[in-house]
Parts: C-alpha cells; structure tokens; sequence
C-alpha cells in the first residue's frame, strides 16, 4: 500500500466527507440569519451535489481496490462499485427530499451526517476484512442513530433514536464478538484467510464454537437489515424518526448492508472454488462448479435460511394488521428482506446472485425512498401518518396519488413495475443456483406471500381511490418535492419497461 | 407484365429517419396520454393534441415514405432495421425493434393519411357528444397503435400494439356503451377477435421455439430470413404442413379474426354500433386491414417452399378462405337496411378479395387493392356518417330517398366511392386493384373456382351498392324531418378522400405497375403497350359486363321507385325464401349460438354443479368433520380439561402479560428476545451439524 493508492481507493469516500464539511461550514459559516427555507434547500443540494461529485470518483477509483501486505482491504468495481453507485444515488434522493421539510432547524448538520453515514455504508460495501466492516458498520451504524433523533420537538423521534441505539448496540457487541471468535479460530481478519480458517477448523471438530460465531454476527448482520428476529427496532424507528431519516435507513443502509452479505457469500464461495481446484492437484483453472455449496461450512446458508423463512412469514403477516403507513412499510421492508436473504442463502457462484440481489436492493431502495417521500408530504399537511390521512388523496392531489399507486404497486411486485422484474430475477437465480425440493418450496412460499402483502398495498391504495375522502380541499405539495417525487416513480415504470437497461448497467461492473 | 425481374441489392445502413421512426407511433400514443388526463369541458384541446400529434406522425411518414422512394429510384431495397434487447430472462434475449421497408412506408402513409382527415371529420360528427375528450384519447391511441404494428419488427412487439389496437377497437365500439347493442357489440367483437389471437400467440409460440428469434429482419438472422426459413422448412408439421406453413397458418388465423374472414366474421358488421368515424377509420381502413397487413407481413412464412411460380398449402388456405368470403358476405350485403350494415358486409367482402389477392399473386396484389379500398370505404362510411347525421340519425336505408336534391355534395362524393368499390372501369382505383386480383385469379394454377367466385362476387358488389344509392338518394324521401347537408368541417376531409379514389388508381395501371413494383424493389417501366395488350382488352371486356350487369339488374329493380318502409323488397317479392335466409345473415350468428355458446352455456351449468354439488359438498362434508372435531374436543374439555385448566390460568394469564409486553414497544424485552433467539439459532445450528 502507498498513500496514491490509499487515496485513490477512498476518494469517494473523502469526496463525502468533504461534501459534509463544506455543507457544515456554508450552513453554520455563511446562513446563519438565513431563513431555514433557504438553510435546508441549500443543505440538501450541496450534499447532492457531493453524491455526484462521488459517483464521479467512484468511476475514477475504479476496479483496483486497496491491497495491504497482499492482502485485499477495500475490494473495487463488481459489487461493491454497483452498491456504492446505489447508495450514492440514493442518498442524493433522500437528501432531496429534504427540501420543504422543517422538522429540524439544524438542516447542515443533517445533511452531513447523513453523508457521513453514507460514507460509512460504502466502506462496508467494499471492505475485505473484519476489522474494517466493523469501523465501517459503527460509522453507518452511530450517524443513523442521530438521523433518527433528528427531529428534537418530537418524543417519539427520541425514543425511536433511544430504541434503535440500545438495539444496535447490543448488536453490535454480538457482531464483535462473532468476529473475535472467527479471529481465534482463523489466525486472521481478512475475510479469505478467514473463510480457509473456518473450514479447517469445522475439519477438524471445532463446530460447536464456530456455531457460535456464526449465529452472533447473524445476529449483528440480521439487525443491519432487519431480518426476523433481530427486526424490533424497525417499526419503532421507521414509525419515529424523521421522513428522510427513515428514507435513508430503508434505503441507503439497507443496500450497504445487503452489499456486506454478498462480499461475506462471494468471498466464501470463490475460495472454495480455488479450494476445489488445488485439491484436484491441477494447477489449471477448473470452471467446474464447487461441490460445497457455500463457505463457512453449511452453517451459514442454514442461518440466513432460517431468517429469510422467519423474516417473509413474520414481516408479511404483521404488515396486515398495521393501521399506520410508516409501520406497514417497515414490516413490508422486513419481508422484503425476507426475500433477499433467500437469494443469499442459495447463492450461486456466478456472478447471477450477486446481480439480482444488487438489483432488487437498488429498486427496492429507489421505491422506498419515494414511497417516504410520499407519505412525508402527507404527514406534513394532515399531521398523521395512519391509514386514514390518506383518504381520498386521488381527489386531493392525483399525481401524489398517482406516484404512489405506481411505487406501491412496484413493491408489491406487479408487472411491468420494476418490482417485478427484482422479484423474478431473485427468485430465477434462487432456483439456478440450487436445485432440490428445498429452495423450491422456499420460493414458492415467498411467491405465495408476495400475494399476501397485496393485500396490505391495497389497503392503502383503496383509501386514496376507492374511499370516499373526508376532507378533500387540494392537498399543496411543494414543487420541488412532487418532482423528486415523480422522478423516482418514472424511475420505476422505465425501469419495469425496459428492465435490460439496469441488469446491463448491474453486469457492466463484473 | 413487370419488365424487369432482377431485384435490387439490399441495403442496410440505417438512415436518420429510420433511427427516430418510433415516434410515429409514440406521438399518438402519447397525446392519447395526455388526453386522458383532460378534464370533460377541455375539448378543443383533446382535438388539437389527437390531430396535431398525427399531423406529426403523417409528416415522419412522409419523409419515411420519401427515403424509401428515393432508396428504390437509386435501385436500393430498402429494408433498414432498428434492434434493441428489451429484456434478458436466462440465456433468452428478447429482442424488439422497428423496420423500415416499402411495406411498411406505404402503410404509413395511408394510415396516418386517412386517420389524419377522420381526425378532423370527427371534430364536426362529434360535436354533439359530452364525451368528446374520452373519444380523441381512444382515436389517438388507436392510430398509435396501428401505427406501431405497422413499424414492428418484431412479432412479438407486433402482437403487444396488435392487442392493443383490440382493445381501442372494444372501446371504440362501446363507445356509446350505454346503448345495450353497443355493450354486446364491443363484447362481441372483442371475444371474436380473440378466437384469432389465440392461434396468433400460438403460432408465435412456435415460431419463437423454432427459430429463437422473433425479430422478422436481422441482416440475416431474422425469423424471416433465409436461415430460419430453411429450418423452418425442414421442421415437418402434421397434415403434410412444413412447420413454415402451420406457423403461418395460425398467423393468418390471427389475421382472420381481425380482418372478418368466415367464419370469423361475425363480430363486424355489429361493430357498426360504434361512432361513424370509427366504423370508418378502425373497421372498413386500417385495423381491419391490419389481418391482410400481418399476412403480407410474414408473407416470407407463407410462400416458404414454393417453387418458382408454384404455391404452397397455406398460400392455397389463404385463397380460398378469401375467394369464400368475398361471396358469402357480398350475398349477405344484398339483403340489408342499415345503410352502415351494408358498408360493413361490403368490408367483409372486399377484406376476402386482398386475402385472396396476397393467396394468389403475391404481397403487393392484395396490399394495393388494401389502399385503394382504405380510400374508397373510408369514403363511404364518412358518406354514410353524413347521411346519417343530415338524416338526424336515421340509419335504415328505406327511410330515406331523394337525397341527391337535399345532399348533392355528399351524393357526389359518395357516387365517385361507390363507382370505385364497383370497380367502374378505367376512371377508379378500385377498378385496377380489384380486377387485377380477379385476373389474376384466372391465370392461377391450383383452381379457377376462386375466379368464378370473385367474379360472381363483384357483380354482387355493383348490385347492392347499386340498391344502397338508389334506396338513399333517389326517389322520393320518405322520412319525417327534412335532411340537411353537413357542414365543411364533414366535407372537406371527404373531398379529399374522393380526389384519392380516383387518382389511386395511376400507380397501379398494367402500363406503369409502379406499386407492384415498388413493394417487390424492382424498376418499373412506363410501357403504354401493355394497354393494347390481348390480356388487358380481355379483362377490361370482363369488368365492364360484370359491372353493367350488377348495375343494370339492381337499377332495373330499385331505381327511382320508392317503396314505403313497410313494402317488402323487390327481390324478397321474387324470392322469399333466399332473401329471409340473405337478412339474417345466412344464420351464422344462429349456428354460433346454437353450437359454440350453447356449448360453453352447458359448460357453465356443469362447471356450477359440480361447484355447488360436488366441491362445494367436499367443502361442506371436510367443515362438518371439523365442527364435529371442535364439539369433541369441547365436551372433553368441559368434562375433563376444565378442572386442570383453571389452575394453569394463572400461569397462562402470566404469560399472555408476557407476550403483550412483547408487542409492547419495551426495548428490555427486545433484547431479551434477541439474545434468546441467538441462543436458538446457536442451538439450531450445532443440532444440525451434528445430524
């Protein structure tokens, strides 16, 4: 490693940090008698601008990575570069939203730690070695908290942060200790190294104790992306923290997070490919597909299995019986993480998991942030954010009522929307990946409760077209935000219509 | 009669106007949008953005149309194709993309053309109805879609703008659907329609497992190109078919339902119930057209196998289900009233004819007389539209009479169309393309019944145009209210549609068959001699008898008289019988309704049994079993259980405050449940690594 490589390998990451610092120094520098108008606009679009100016510097890292001692620190294009993208996008988006919102009277400070917390998300999108997820992780993890906390004059904002902080903390400490053990196990914290410990070690009868490991950084990961049973501070804080915030915790962290899993899976499953292939004797390439399905000995896919069945089942059947939007797109948000550990417990050692895993986060991240955007206006003008407030919201105002039949349509996965195409292709690459009754019945369950979460989506959308409205005076939305707004759901519908266009852009990376 | 049988070199490079073709259709299609999000009273701009968007449509039609000309004068064949991957599922690419040939140019052309000036004739037949802005949002997205089958190069993306075209067509008829003729009409016409597309989606199945692509042209690759109709070719199918000709076949059968051809043309001449301007533009110009278009489409498909100037089986199926129609529903046309009616089975009659023009002599027969007849029949049905409005909505012909004095502009210009649809010799397009069909019926080698059909069909179509005119403009009227002449907005796109149905006729003459050849990309040549020609004499001497005669016999028994409306007619005085058999339509309708309905009715009433009786009694019988499960365990319960049941309460109530604590929003038990479900996990997993 030499500083020029250092930089060049975290210049987006530093290209965000600087945004923050710039957004801190201009807001708290040069607007201080400004009106907060003004404060959060300016905020908010020079930390877009900053998403920008980092997609750019993504493009100028590249696919060289950080190399330590030989050993991989921050991996480079694949699927980090595609999650890194994603997150910057959306976190440009989340911020835009901001625009028109006062929940806050300290817009700078919002905006830069949300930039920080996306910085943090992209260290853990490329990290290679425990240590580094972890820094990663605690940086994401800790900005969130505050994100959370955002809107002071609101108790339940506070108590959300407070929840959500008490929750990941202990997460945390089980993640940490999850990779103490792997660390004493293995010798080393680079993840390969750690792979080829592990399994020598699950040769050799040290199962019980890997076990162990595993479940608590399950337990750790489980709780970055909300997957049953770690999933209680969703509600909580999708229901309690400011509309951007939770955008962005539904957005941003989640693609950060899925994107950790898919280098955890990939790292895995690519060593035990060299694995096969030297225990062959050969020294040539073998293109034979590896007999062991996965890494980490069978444990892990089992774990992540048992969290996916446990997440679709629990996150679809509470979402029924929600009277509020913020809770039912939370439990909607676990079920659909649900989904998404089903492409990761059977993960191909192609590059086609990784791909429709990224593709359906990256959607689902696009939909959700819109459908917060939505539902952040809605709060804004009736002060409620329950089922009710959204009566008669197509006589109100047709094109926020329009935007947002097309996002929860997406979600609920209806074709043409892009939902769709991100259900199909994970559940393609599921039954590619792994043959047997197993991963069948799975898919077939989680296609069955795709069913079952229309009904919920539907709910929402018969009281803003079916209902009759209570109060049906034009609900203002600010223009800025309604084109934000319909952006994202043009977004969707293009994305659904032409799906080739994001899967060649996904593969491009590879 | 083509001089010169070498066709140009192909040539590929795509030109500037091919690249930005699909904004032919996107334009419509996209006003259509628009429209739909105005509100009732915004008329004015409804009309503008349906009309300013075809205007738009007809000028890239235009300079496509041009290109390809310019192309064909440089001695090009121009075939330029736009592909682009539309999705990736697995290994399979599904490619869509659009093409510019002569067929497709010369399509454009007409549609856009004939859409554009019933765009503005609707600006003035509608005017009167509150749903004004709902009509030009479904004209717009008709004429889009239209356009878009006529540009795909891909059958697939044919199929998507084909249903789409079906749909508008449902809407369109049932435009008035509060009318419950209207209703069952666009039912009808939808479900009929349906039939044929049922073999259509078969037939591209087929295709798209046979040849993997469903792209028509792709430098080569296409699926109707050399490569795959050689596979194709060696591909047996059943009943002595190649897999080419089944595939084809079950095309035109998609084709078939669309454009009317017995037996699936019943839904038709119901359609009239739509608005006139619909019954112009979708089922007598473009969408009905758009069977014979498909079929000239994947012509490739049909005449894969044949031999130089030989035919293949399904090309033999194509003729005859044509020649059939073309009689059976000119036969039909004889015996009706509706003025609209008698257009509509005319349609039928003439869509035959083009099917049997492509059987027969190749794409560019039956695609010329689709032109001329687009002209000529929209022509009629604006006349009509003007009758019926001048007449204050009256739509039986033997209501009327005299017209000719009330109307004479519009008797005028639907005198030049129906001359033309009776195929008047020399001064009509319908004259050229129709009798070069009929010639060439003669000259084919498989049969010569089909020539004595179509003959006998056009004196059939001189006589009951000959009955249509003079019931309507001659003799005396016999209505209530005076008629009135319509207003320009109504005339002036008539007018123009009149100019053309003359003047069609140039490019199609035996002297200078320059649309013969365009469509097959080789030279024509002005050759004055062809008009000297022993063939030409032969054929011109025929027409002109079969004219006459239709004309004659139908003058000799209508003209000038005005029977009452309650006076049979003059043939059904003659020949009761036949005519009572010609009125309802030769029973088809009833055929249907007593075989194909009363079978799905008889279906229904089993399916309904068997729901109630059968599924239903399991359903009930499985209910039954549980209830009495449910009183078992309540008697063991309230005898046994009880007692035991009360001490455990207080330990269960325990636990219920436990479990609503759970949902209680408490972080402590949050954790708690965490570090429990660790626990479980853990013990989870070292089982199973154990086991």
């Amino acid at each position: 490693m030499n500083y020029t490589d250092l930089f060049r390998a975290t210049l987006p990451e530093t290209v965000l940090e600087i945004a923050a610092l710039l957004v801190l120094v201009v807001d708290l520098g040069f607007l201080r008698k400004a009106a907060l108008e003004t404060r959060v606009a300016v905020a908010a679009l020079l930390g877009a601008a900053g998403c920008v100016v980092g997609l750019w510097a993504v493009a100028f890292a590249g696919a060289g990575g950080l190399s330590f001692g030989g050993e991989v620190l921050l991996a480079g294009g694949g699927s980090a570069g595609v999650a890194q993208c994603g997150i910057l996008v959306l976190t440009a988006l989340a911020l835009l939203l901001l625009i028109g919102s006062d929940f806050t009277s300290h817009a700078g400070e919002f905006a830069a730690v949300a930039l920080m917390a996306a910085a943090g998300g992209m260290i853990i999108a490329a990290a290679q070695d425990l240590l580094v997820i972890f820094v990663g992780l605690e940086l994401l993890s800790l900005s969130l908290y505050i994100l959370t906390a955002f809107a002071k004059k609101s108790g339940k904002s506070a108590e959300a942060s407070m929840k959500y902080y008490l929750f990941g903390g202990m997460s945390a400490a089980f993640l940490l200790f999850g990779f103490s053990y792997l660390y004493g196990i293995s010798g080393s914290t680079w993840l390969p190294r750690v792979v080829c410990g592990v399994n020598n070690a699950a040769a050799h009868g040290g199962a019980p104790l890997l076990a162990v490991a595993l479940v608590m950084i399950a337990a750790g990961l489980g709780f970055k992306v909300a997957a049953v049973p770690f999933h209680f501070w969703a509600p909580d804080t999708y229901e309690g923290a400011p509309a951007p915030a939770a955008a962005f915790i539904a957005s941003v962290s989640k693609v950060a997070s899925f994107a950790l899993l898919i280098s955890i899976s990939s790292v895995a499953l690519h060593f035990m490919e060299s694995f096969h292939v030297s225990g062959d004797g050969t020294a040539a390439f073998s293109a034979q597909p590896p007999q062991i399905t996965s890494g980490f000995g069978a444990g892990w896919p089992l774990i992540v299995a048992v969290l996916a069945v446990a997440s679709m089942v629990f996150g679809n059947l509470a979402a029924l019986v929600q009277s509020s939007v913020r809770r039912l797109v939370a439990y909607s948000a676990i079920a659909h993480a649900g989904y998404i550990l089903l492409g990761l417990a059977f993960f191909s050692w192609t590059n086609r998991s990784a791909e429709a895993v990224l593709y359906y986060v990256l959607t689902y991240g696009l939909t959700t942030i819109g459908a917060f955007g939505v539902v952040g206006v809605v709060e804004r003008v009736t002060g409620s954010d329950k089922m009710d407030a959204f009566l008669g919201l197509n006589k109100r105002n047709p094109l926020l009522a329009g935007v947002m039949l097309v996002l929860f349509l997406s979600l609920a996965g209806i074709p043409p929307l892009v939902g769709f195409w991100a259900k199909f292709n994970l559940f393609a690459a599921v039954l590619e990946a792994a043959g047997g009754v197993v991963p069948f019945a799975l898919v077939a369950l989680a296609v069955a409760f795709s069913a079952v979460s229309l009904y919920y989506y539907l709910q929402v959308l018969k009281r803003v077209y079916v209902m009759p409205g209570v109060d049906e005076s034009p609900l203002r939305v600010p223009p800025f935000a309604l084109i934000v707004l319909l952006v994202i759901a043009a977004a969707v519908v293009l994305l659904g219509c032409f799906p080739a266009l994001l899967q060649g852009w996904i593969a491009s990376f590879y | 009669m083509i001089q010169e049988a070498v066709s140009f070199t192909p040539q590929f490079a795509v030109a500037p106007v091919t690249k930005i073709l699909w904004l032919i259709p996107a334009a419509p299609m996209v006003a259509a949008g628009v429209i739909a999000l105005l509100k009732q009273p915004q008329r004015r701009t409804a009309a503008w953005l349906a009309i300013g968007s075809l205007s738009f449509s007809l000028l890239l039609s235009l300079m496509a149309f041009a290109h390809v000309v310019g192309g064909w004068a440089a001695h090009h064949a121009v075939r330029e194709t736009v592909n682009f991957t539309w999705m990736q599922v697995g290994a399979a690419n599904i490619a869509l993309g659009w093409i510019l040939d002569p067929l497709t140019a010369i399509m454009l052309v007409m549609v856009s053309f004939v859409g554009l000036l019933i765009f503005i004739y609707s600006v003035g037949y509608m005017a009167h109805d509150e749903n004004y802005t709902r009509f030009f949002c479904f004209l717009a997205l008709f004429a889009g879609a239209m356009l878009g089958v006529v540009v795909s190069n891909s059958l697939l993306l044919l199929f998507m703008n084909w249903e789409i075209v079906g749909l508008t067509s449902y809407l369109l008829i049932g435009f008035w659907y509060q009318k419950p003729a209207a209703a069952a009409a666009a039912k009808k016409a939808f479900m009929t329609t349906r039939v044929g597309d049922v073999f259509f989606f078969l037939g591209m199945v087929w295709l798209s497992a046979q040849s993997g692509t469903l792209l028509f042209y792709n430098h080569g690759s296409g699926a109707l190109e050399g490569l795959a109709l050689t596979g194709l070719l060696a591909q047996h199918a059943a009943l002595g078919l190649t897999a080419a000709g089944a595939i084809g076949l079950l095309i035109f059968a998609g084709a078939m339902g669309k454009s009317g051809q017995v037996p699936l043309h019943v839904w038709l001449p119901d359609a009239m119930e739509g608005p006139t301007p619909v019954s112009a533009l979708i089922h007598a110009a473009t969408m009905v057209a758009a069977g014979v278009f498909l079929v000239a489409r994947v012509y490739p498909l049909m005449q894969d196998g044949a031999a130089a100037g030989g035919t293949t089986t399904a090309l033999i199926v194509v003729t005859w289900v044509g020649a059939i129609t073309a009689v059976f529903a000119a036969l039909i046309a004889i015996a009706q009233n509706d003025i609209k009616r008698i257009l509509a089975y005319s349609t039928v009659s003439q869509l035959g004819y083009m099917m049997a023009g492509l059987g027969i002599g190749g794409v560019a027969l039956g695609m010329f007389h689709l032109i001329t007849h687009a002209f000529f029949k929209s022509l009629l049905f604006l006349g009509a539209g003007s009758v019926i409005h001048g007449c204050h909505e009256e739509q039986d012909v033997r209501r009327m009479g005299g017209l000719r004095k009330a109307m004479p502009i519009t008797f005028g210009i639907y005198a030049i169309a129906m001359l033309a649809l009776c195929g008047v010799p020399i001064f009509f397009s319908g004259f050229w393309s129709k009798d070069a069909i009929i010639d060439a019926a003669q000259r084919w080698n498989s049969s010569v019944v089909p020539y004595y059909l179509m003959l006998f069909g056009a004196v059939l179509t001189a006589f009951y145009m000959t009955r249509q005119v003079s019931y309507v403009f001659f003799g005396k009227w016999r209505g209530h209210q005076p008629a009135h002449e319509s207003g320009k907005i109504m005339l002036w796109p008539m007018a123009i549609l009149a100019f053309f149905c003359v003047a069609l006729g140039i490019i199609g003459t035996p002297a200078w068959p320059w649309f013969d050849a365009f469509l097959g990309n080789q030279a024509a040549h002005l050759q004055m001699g062809a008009f000297a020609s022993s063939e030409f004499l032969m054929m011109l001497l025929s027409a002109t008898v079969v004219v006459l005669a239709g004309i004659g016999v139908a003058w000799w028994l209508y003209g000038n008289k005005s029977p009452a409306a309650g006076e049979p007619d003059a043939l059904e005085k003659a020949t009761p019988w036949i005519w009572a058999g010609l009125r309802d339509r030769l029973y088809v309708d009833e055929l249907y309704g007593a075989t194909v309905l009363a079978f799905y009715e008889w279906w229904g009433r089993v399916s309904d049994w068997f729901d109630r009786r059968v599924w239903g009694g399991a359903v009930a019988v499985v209910a039954w079993l549980f209830s009495l499960w449910a009183e078992l365990n309540r008697f063991l319960d309230e005898q046994w259980v009880n007692g035991g049941f009360d001490k455990g309460c207080e330990e269960l109530s325990n636990g219920g405050g436990l479990l609503s604590e759970v949902e209680n929003g408490r972080v402590q038990i949050y954790l708690r449940i965490l570090a429990l479900a660790v626990v479980a996990l853990a013990i989870l997993l070292i089982w199973s690594s154990r086991a």
